[in-house]
Order: C-alpha cells, then sequence, then structure tokens
C-alpha cells in the first residue's frame, strides 16, 4: 500500500533519513514513532510529495484524491466556520456538502459547525484537521501527531475514529511519540531514531523480542533499550 | 474548474470576514461619495466628477493589487495553500478562484464608482471598462508579489510601496514632466488618462494597459516557474 525503500534525505551536510525501508499493508494502522526530530515528518512529506528524496524509491497505493492528510500545522482557514472549511474541500473533491456535516459528526463537532475556527480549542482544531482528512473518506490517511497536546479525553476519542477509519477500509499511517498510543492502535510500528529505523513489526512482538513485557507491552523500554535514550 | 470554483467561494467568504480587505474596498468609494456630495456638489468651480476619477484611479492602483498578494500570501503563511496542492488544486485553478473573485469584486466597486459620477451612457461603460482592465493588471502585479513574498509581513512590505508608487504617480505626474513620462508607462497613469477625460483618445492608453497585462502575465510565468506556488 505504502512503500519506502533505502530512502536517504539530506538538508546540507546532515542526513536527516538514513536507508529507510518500511512497507504498510491494505487496511492496517502503521506507526512512526520516534521523538522530537527522529525525521517522522520528513518521511511524510517526502511520501506526499512535498519533499523529494535524494537516494532511494517510494510509492503509495492510491491517487491524490484518494489520499487524506492531517499534518502538525493545520492550514484551517482561521475566519471561516468549521462548515465552511469543510466545504471548500467537498468543492473540489467535487462530493456534497452534506458530507462535510457527516464528517464533522464523526468528530464529534457537529453541534460547533458554524463556530469560527479561530475560535476553537486546540484539540477541536485537530478533531476539525481530522475531519478535512476523512471528509471524502480515502483509502489512505496520513496523520501526523494527531494527538499531540490533547488531553486524554480527547485523545481517546481520537483513537477511536482511527480505529473505527480502519474497520472502514482505510489504511492509516499515523506518526507518534506516545508509545502507549501506538501499542494502543497500531497494527504494525517502525520504531525512528536518528533518522534509521532501529526496530519495526507488531507492537507485542517487538516487546516480547526484546523482553519488554511486564504487566503490558512496554514500546518505550524497547525504545529506551535500542537507543539508549528515553522519548521526552 | 470545480477547484477554481471551490477557492472562488472560499475567498468570497473570507473576504466578508476579514475587516482589513473590507476597509481597503470600502474606503475609495466611500471617499469619492463624501467628497463628491460635500464638495464637488457644493462647489461649481468643481467638475463634479473629480474627486471620483481620482479616487478610482488610486483604487485601481491599490486594492486589487493589496488583496490579491495579502490572500496568496497568507495561505502560504497559513500552510492552507499545501493542503489545497495535495487535494489536487492545481496552480492554475487557485489564482484563477483567488483573482477571479478580485477582479470580479473589483469590477462591482467600479460599477458603484460609475454610479457616484453620475456617468451615463458610453461614457459609463468606458470608464468601468477602463478600471476593470487596470484591476486585472493589479490584480496579476499583486499574484507577482505574493508569489515572491515569504509571508504576509514580507508581501506587505514589498507590495504596499508598489501600490502606493502606482496609485500616486499620475497625481505627481500632474506637477512634473519627468515623473509624468516615466509614469506614462504604467497602466495606472493610463487608467488616469482616460477615467479623468472622456473625450481623450482610446487607443493610446488602451494598447498601453494592455501591453502592462501582457509583460505582467510573463512576469508572472516566471516568478511562478521560479517560486511555484509550495509553502
Amino acid at each position: 500500500m505504502i512503500k519506502m525503500t533505502n530512502i536517504v534525505k539530506r538538508f546540507g551536510e546532515q542526513t536527516v533519513l538514513a536507508d529507510i525501508t518500511f512497507e504498510t499493508y491494505t487496511k492496517e494502522i502503521f506507526g512512526l514513532l520516534g521523538p522530537s526530530g527522529a525525521g517522522k515528518t520528513t518521511i511524510i512529506n517526502i511520501l506526499t510529495n512535498q519533499l523529494s528524496a535524494d537516494e532511494g524509491t517510494h510509492s503509495i497505493d492510491a491517487t491524490p484524491f484518494e489520499t487524506g492528510l492531517m499534518l502538525d500545522e493545520d492550514g484551517l482557514y482561521v475566519r471561516l466556520n468549521c462548515l465552511e472549511n469543510l466545504n471548500i474541500f467537498a468543492g473540489i473533491y467535487g462530493i456534497s456538502h452534506k458530507k462535510s456535516m457527516e464528517a464533522l459528526k464523526r468528530v464529534g463537532l457537529e453541534s460547533d459547525a458554524k463556530k469560527a475556527v479561530n475560535t476553537l480549542s486546540r484539540g477541536m482544531r485537530q478533531r476539525l484537521a481530522i475531519a478535512r482528512a476523512i471528509l471524502h473518506e480515502p483509502k489512505v490517511l496520513f496523520l501526523d501527531e494527531p494527538t499531540s497536546g490533547l488531553d486524554p479525553v480527547t485523545a481517546r476519542g481520537i483513537h477511536k475514529l482511527i480505529l473505527n477509519l480502519r474497520e472502514n477500509g482505510a489504511t492509516v499511517f499515523l506518526t507518534t511519540h506516545n508509545m502507549d498510543e501506538a501499542v494502543k492502535i497500531c497494527d504494525r510500528v517502525a520504531l525512528l531514531h536518528k533518522g534509521k529505523i532501529v526496530e519495526q513489526g507488531i507492537p507485542t512482538e517487538i516487546c516480547h523480542r526484546h523482553n519488554a513485557v511486564k504487566t503490558v507491552p512496554d514500546l518505550e523500554a524497547v525504545f529506551i533499550k535500542m537507543t539508549g535514550v528515553g522519548l521526552e | 474548474m470545480r477547484s477554481a470554483k471551490a477557492i472562488f467561494i472560499k475567498q468570497l467568504q473570507d473576504t466578508f470576514k476579514n475587516r482589513l480587505i473590507l476597509i481597503q474596498l470600502i474606503i475609495f468609494p466611500m471617499m469619492a461619495f463624501i467628497m463628491t456630495e460635500l464638495v464637488a456638489k457644493v462647489d461649481e468651480t468643481i467638475p463634479n466628477s473629480i474627486f471620483v476619477t481620482m479616487f478610482a484611479a488610486m483604487f485601481v492602483g491599490m486594492t486589487p493589487l493589496v488583496m490579491t498578494n495579502s490572500a496568496i500570501a497568507e495561505d502560504r503563511e497559513h500552510k492552507s495553500l499545501r493542503f489545497l496542492v495535495m487535494a489536487g488544486v492545481k496552480p492554475y485553478e487557485y489564482l484563477l478562484g483567488i483573482g477571479g473573485f478580485i477582479v470580479l469584486f473589483c469590477s462591482f466597486v467600479s460599477l458603484v464608482f460609475g454610479l457616484i459620477g453620475g456617468f451615463t451612457g458610453v461614457v459609463f461603460v468606458k470608464f468601468v471598462s477602463v478600471l476593470v482592465l487596470g484591476s486585472v493588471a493589479s490584480t496579476l502585479l499583486g499574484a507577482i508579489i505574493g508569489i515572491l513574498s515569504k509571508n504576509q509581513q514580507a508581501a506587505a512590505a514589498l507590495g504596499m510601496p508598489i501600490a502606493m508608487l502606482l496609485a500616486f504617480a499620475p497625481m505627481i505626474a500632474n506637477f512634473n514632466n519627468t515623473i509624468e513620462k516615466i509614469a506614462d508607462i504604467f497602466y495606472t497613469q493610463q487608467v488616469n488618462v482616460l477615467v479623468n477625460d472622456s473625450s481623450a483618445s482610446v487607443t493610446r492608453p488602451f494598447f498601453i494597459i494592455v501591453l502592462n497585462i501582457i509583460v505582467l502575465l510573463i512576469l508572472f510565468t516566471l516568478a511562478y516557474k521560479k517560486k511555484g506556488l509550495k509553502s
């Protein structure tokens, strides 16, 4: 579905991605885990053709119209309300404006449809950005740190939504530095450190492989064992 | 074309919620109306349409330029443009949506100027047509500045002096021959000539305005090839 082979990316003298290789399967949630600066967003930017790689190849089995995107900067039109923001994209995708309201319902923002974006809380903006990403029911969904900075209740709501999207047939590629989140919702993960993938596979299997299961699988312990550093 | 239409609607909704841009749109016709009613119509030595033509020429030089460059620069700065491009919006569709709305809206304001000036018949049509042509040129120049600017602050820093130079050059040209000769090649000077003198020959000013539009289109293409629309 999504494939990266031997990707190398340099910014000047600095190599930010070194020999990145992974593959995701259809209808799975694939998590890319690592601390800030590990190269997670750079990988999304390369996959979505916003950046070009210096070496290697990558492919996605979906057209731009079949791809949804939520990035660290939401790019929402701050003076417009939630519904107007989604209607712009409904117009671009050529789908009914009814879908905008449906997408708002899915993220729990239907009662805030007429609120201007610049009056929303951070969590609400994140949910609106997700609503825009899922508006056209994409085959592939990129979510860059979807729960970063959110309270646990809102984060849980977003987890439910992501799991629901997978149930409906979407492939979700998400980045996070929250190991618990990865264990809870990801089918497979890749651990990224300083631009290199140090481990990848099914979260519980990775934890068992590295004897990092006490009461629950502990991916953070694996990460510290592999890299010598924590995530925060 | 559906993407251009969606962006046109976005620009329409956003313009009515953007106070700074609304002020830009309203201030020139409002000043023209107030000055015409309070000064020109009271003082018989002043032609009735003098303030209308003066503010209309300033409007054409400044408003479409500032509106376009700030819209593009804001979309780049807030990364909104990134999402449009990722959704498959082509650059020409984006620019058609933004520029199309601004030219149409400025055309509407040009009609208001024509009504305030009390023009009728052929003179009215000529007056409005010249303002619309001038708006097209200003919109193109605004798009060039928007593309070349990293953010809104840079767009304003570059756009405002250029807009003021173009808007006020025809006025300064009245007092200085050298400036008049230089200003002669700019579309704002020709707009000023045509709106101020309804009996003036149309051919030369019209030719210069069209030439300006062609040159700006070429410059726009070069700027776009160099910088594109990527954030």
